[in-house]
């Protein structure tokens, strides 16, 4: 579904990504890890177009990034972003809506379909108590689960996610990283995720990718890719230990002060 | 309430006022009733053909004129203000006032009659010099545009208080008093101008009214549903320098309506613009004409500049909201 081959882009003088390839599939939840400063948010950035390709190329379902028209990608691939605090007080459930914007003519009022899609993802989200309150008023990990709920609103093919449970209490990222894995499961979504969880990335993820400076470390199942050499590699910290859940035996990490 | 209801009692309280600074006020013309009556059957008398001209030479086209430009400079605020996702941004904070004001001086100094085309490239002149910086990276970030905008803004005014001290004493009072922003002594031909851009302004804001909701709440994701965020960004700004600028050169710069009617819309319809651009237009409208009644009123015998009136309570508005920041 999508596409990156030999991406590279960066900041002013700085390159930031020096040649990534991977692939995102239909039905899979790809986790990309890797330090503070290793590229992360600019890759989402550099796949979705807000930061221009200084090499490489990006597709996004059959077509060339640079091909698509801006609203015909926004119907194709949905974003959440980090957090950032909101200015203008709108409610939660006008917020939500403004995700059907790449399914809207320009006057066009709400759909029936567009209120549906409204509503499914504010449920999915457990926003639905939180319709009518005002975006300003919410807690960081409530906004967090707004911006989600926007981003699932948009019915996309594919769904990118900066880290999307860094806010959330434990239950809520257990909660969010579960609905991760049924988009993609029940209907096909394809799902990439960026995230500093490696358990749960782990637990969840069908697939790892670990960047470091800009480049892919390893890109592969959570088994093959969270080994102590490549944790050591990337991460400098010699408290970080492989420890394989006891309960599920997937791989996941612990800290040996 | 709904926000409907909210909209239709504002429009009705425009149009009341509307109708009010039409026909009520200092001249003696006000038994509407009669006037009709004359109008209908009366033979025309000295009388009537005083009030009618009282009526649609001066009263009607000042209301209108007043009405246009509130709404002009309320849609220059409510771009701005969702473009640079600042709740202090317009027109007049913005320089794009000043710039039209320096054109417009600019053409009088070269003895020219009409100022509306220099008033345009003046406003448009700053604006796409804000534009460039941007792109230039020199002010990359949007705070830093702002404040572009404020110095090239008093670099403007500078220059055209340098050119108005070279004109003679009795031009002097006339362009200082139209600089400060005035009705008075305007006719059709300025109504004919603002009217039809008002409605233009309102009708190309609204097509745009999701994708201002979008740009408002973050330029990011705003890209990642669809806006092209550069284009609105330069498409709105020459819009509201435009707006700005035409209002300058029909009845000079009037500050503070811009900053003064998106705020208090939102406060009546909520944040999202599909219900806030008309509240603001109509709000917008209510504070010029409102600005003039006062301005024509508060000191019997003296008619004070419109944008003296904007000015004393657009100060007070604005320390009022820096205060409520958080």
């Amino acid at each position: 579904m999508l596409q990156g081959r030999g991406v590279r882009a960066g900041y002013e003088a700085t390159d930031v990504l020096h040649g990534i390839d991977f692939a995102l599939h239909a039905g899979e939840v790809l986790g990309v890890v890797g330090p503070n400063g290793c590229g992360k948010s600019t890759l989402l950035r550099a796949v979705t177009g807000l930061l221009p390709l200084r090499g490489g190329e990006v597709i996004l379902g059959e077509e060339r990034l640079e091909n698509l028209p801006a609203m015909e990608r926004a119907r194709r691939c949905a974003v959440q972003p980090q957090v950032e605090a909101p200015l203008f007080d709108y409610t939660v459930g006008q917020f939500v809506l403004l995700g059907r914007h790449p399914h809207r003519a320009p006057l066009a009022l709400a759909t029936g379909e567009d209120r549906a899609a409204v509503s499914r993802a504010l449920s999915e989200t457990g926003m639905n108590g939180l319709r009518e309150r005002s975006i300003r008023a919410l807690s960081t990990g409530e906004w967090q689960r707004a911006l989600m709920a926007r981003a699932l609103a948009q019915e996309t093919p594919v769904l990118l996610l900066d880290e999307p449970a860094a806010h959330l209490d434990p239950g809520h990222r257990f909660a969010v990283h579960v609905l991760l894995r049924r988009l993609a499961r029940e209907q096909q979504r394809a799902v990439l995720c960026v995230s500093h969880d490696l358990n749960l990335a782990a637990e969840f993820c069908d697939r790892l990718m670990i960047l470091a400076s800009g480049r892919v470390r390893a890109l592969g199942r959570p088994e093959e890719v969270l080994t102590a050499e490549n944790l050591q590699a990337v991460f400098q910290c010699d408290a970080l230990r492989v420890a394989p859940n006891p309960f599920t035996g997937r791989p996941g990490t612990v800290f040996v002060p | 309430m709904n926000t409907a209801l909210r909209l239709g009692i504002l429009g009705g309280a425009a149009l009341t006022l509307l109708v009010g600074a039409v026909c009520i006020g200092p001249t003696q013309l006000l038994d509407v009733p009669r006037l009709v009556d004359l109008l209908r059957s009366g033979p025309v008398t000295p009388e009537l053909q005083r009030a009618q001209l009282v009526l649609w030479e001066l009263r009607l086209p000042r209301v209108l004129l007043a009405a246009a430009a509130g709404v002009n400079l309320a849609l220059g605020g409510l771009l701005l203000q969702a473009i640079f996702r600042n709740p202090l941004a317009e027109p007049y904070l913005l320089g794009l006032s000043s710039g039209g004001a320096l054109g417009a001086v600019l053409a009088l100094a070269a003895g020219a009659t009409a100022v509306t085309w220099p008033a345009l490239t003046g406003g448009l002149l700053i604006a796409g010099i804000v534009l460039l910086l941007c792109r230039r990276r020199i002010a990359a970030d949007l705070p830093s545009l702002l404040l572009v905008g404020v110095a090239l803004g008093a670099l403007a005014q500078a220059f055209t208080t340098v050119i108005i001290l070279r004109f003679d004493p009795g031009a002097l009072r006339s362009i200082l008093f139209w600089l400060m922003g005035s009705f008075a002594g305007r006719g059709w031909s300025e109504v004919w101008l603002l009217v039809p851009a008002a409605l233009l302004g309102i009708v190309i804001v609204c097509v745009l009214h999701r994708p201002l909701d979008l740009v408002a709440l973050g330029g990011e994701s705003a890209h990642h549903l669809g806006v092209r965020v550069g284009l609105l960004q330069t498409g709105g700004i020459a819009l509201a320098a435009v707006l700005a600028a035409l209002t300058v050169a029909a009845c000079g710069t009037i500050g503070f309506v811009g900053l003064m009617a998106p705020h208090l819309a939102r406060r009546l319809t909520g944040a999202p613009h599909g219900m806030s651009i008309p509240a603001t237009a109509l709000v917008g409208a209510m504070l010029t004409v409102g600005a003039d009644l006062a301005a024509r009123t508060v000191l019997a015998g003296t008619e004070l500049p419109v944008g003296a009136v904007t000015g004393v309570f657009g100060c007070l508005f604005f320390l009022a909201l820096l205060a409520k920041r958080p």
